[in-house]
């Protein structure tokens, strides 16, 4: 479970404060989308939920002991890194110290992506990458799973898939999940809870109120 | 046998430059992919101002070498947190400082030795106590990258991921600033500082050119480095020019040559098509 309480964050640790008391429990079966506008504060809200920030004020209680991330890919993905598929993965078993070589497989099913071991990272669309870094995630059995606009580049008939093994990992592994989305439609059919961040502060709501509760009724409230 | 092969001072230079071409690649791989490519030119740089310091106070001078590009690369690696996202302008600052230390040291003519002879190397004039000193590195090197061979590629790759996998990516990467530093300064006696970056360098960006993976690149690096390196003391000792010179125009005309290739091989596949 994580549990965050009255945290504030700026990034000189003075007001006026990017995140203004926040308070979220995420819990083990949740699957949380974060919302809000662009410079809402959504990545650093997971930066400081992985502990790459600290808060300025209050506390965030992370009891998961393993967590899985997905970056945004993007930001995080040097396409000429001379890398293939196995080699991540297994750089990252081996790194978590993981003995079953039979786990990349497994984890590369899970993602349809078998038969792609030998390919670069770097070689491959948009969403068979972002396929491959949950399949890196996932390879750790995470209790968490922590992503950053898993749709983001990623065409519509992948983003499909991406949500459909998110939302199984979630509901069939109890694995809970955090992720910034950009995608409205996506959050609100997949997940369990939805985070709205707006002028600094957050407000948490079923997807199926979402819309009632945030937008408003006529579409006029505040932006997703 | 050819008279080169006969000499023994030339065994000592072969033997040396084979522990260097595996060297210098293995290091110079995660640095070029850090694009921190000219992080051997700032700690050569570095270690120059260094060997003048042993050389005024009448030090080892590569023993001044190593505490030399010991602190500078400390001081990358520290000034990293500062500068997240220029991190060319870190190597600015300290290979700044460091040419202004060596060339006030040097330059107040009170330095006793030659200061030359770590500028272009010398290859053929290895000692014993260079053999030994180089095998030595090179088998700390090969036991240390072995030893963190995933936390390094995890993190030249995906740093944030790395971190979130709770990789401990400050003590990696200072152990392997000082790994660079003492590459470095045993290298520059022999290669000299202003030819060591290409070393680092220019096997790794030939070896690129085939997009393979990892540890293919890997061994790309050290084969052209390898090559490079033998084809550049034979020639260099038959023309008489300094030998890091000519390494490093050779590993140049390799990577143009196999750009070139590569260039005419996917025209002919298009064509062909």
């Amino acid at each position: 479970m994580i549990e965050i309480k009255n945290l504030y964050f700026s990034y000189d640790n003075k007001a006026p404060y990017l995140l203004n008391n926040l308070n979220l429990t995420v819990g083990k079966e949740d699957y949380i989308s974060v919302l809000g506008d662009n410079g809402s504060g959504k990545t650093t809200l997971i930066k400081l939920i992985l502990g790459f920030l600290e808060p300025s004020k209050g506390e965030i209680v992370n009891s998961f002991r393993r967590v899985g991330y997905v970056p945004q890919r993007i930001e995080s993905l040097n396409a000429q890194f001379p890398i293939t598929v196995y080699e991540m993965l297994d750089t990252y078993r081996k790194v978590l110290k993981i003995k079953d070589r039979g786990s990349i497989e497994k984890c590369l099913d899970l993602v349809m992506m078998r038969g792609f071991e030998g390919s670069l990272v770097g070689n491959l669309s948009g969403g068979q990458a972002q396929r491959v870094f949950i399949a890196r995630a996932l390879l750790g059995e995470p209790e968490l799973l922590v992503l950053d606009e898993p749709s983001s580049g990623v065409d519509n008939a992948s983003q499909a898939e991406i949500y459909s093994i998110i939302r199984r990992a979630n509901r069939e592994k109890g694995i809970a999940v955090v992720s910034v989305e950009h995608n409205l439609k996506a959050a609100c059919d997949n997940s369990t809870l939805i985070y709205h961040l707006h002028e600094a502060h957050g407000h948490l709501c079923r997807p199926e109120d979402y819309i009632s509760e945030i937008i408003g009724p006529a579409g006029g409230g505040k932006d997703a | 046998m050819p008279e080169i092969f006969q000499l023994s001072f030339m065994r000592n230079a072969f033997l040396v430059s084979a522990m260097i071409s595996v060297l210098c690649p293995l290091i110079g791989i995660f640095l070029v992919l850090r694009r921190y490519s000219l992080m051997g030119d700032t700690l050569a740089h570095a270690s120059l101002a260094g060997v003048a310091a042993g050389l005024l106070f009448g030090a080892n001078p590569i023993f001044a070498a190593f505490a030399a590009t010991a602190v500078a690369g400390v001081v990358i690696e520290l000034l990293r947190n500062f500068y997240k996202k220029y991190a060319e302008l870190i190597l600015a600052v300290v290979l700044s400082l460091s040419v202004g230390l060596a060339i006030t040291l040097i330059s107040s003519g009170k330095v006793a030795g030659d200061v030359n002879s770590y500028l272009f190397g010398s290859v053929l004039l290895v000692t014993k106590y260079d053999l030994y000193a180089v095998a030595a590195l090179t088998a700390v090197s090969l036991f240390v990258v072995g030893l963190l061979y995933n936390q390094l590629v995890f993190i030249s790759f995906d740093e944030e991921g790395a971190r979130a996998a709770r990789v401990k990516i400050r003590l990696i990467n200072l152990v392997f600033a000082l790994l660079v530093a003492a590459t470095v300064s045993v290298c520059i006696q022999i290669v000299g500082v202003l030819v060591l970056s290409s070393l680092i360098a220019l096997p790794v960006a030939t070896a690129l050119q085939f997009r393979r993976g990892f540890r293919a690149t890997l061994a790309l690096s050290v084969l052209f480095s390898f090559v490079d390196i033998m084809l550049g003391i034979v020639v260099s000792y038959y023309i008489g020019a300094a030998t890091g010179g000519v390494i490093a125009l050779l590993s140049a005309t390799t990577l143009i040559l196999v750009i070139a290739v590569r260039q005419a091989a996917s025209k002919i596949g298009k064509w062909v098509r």
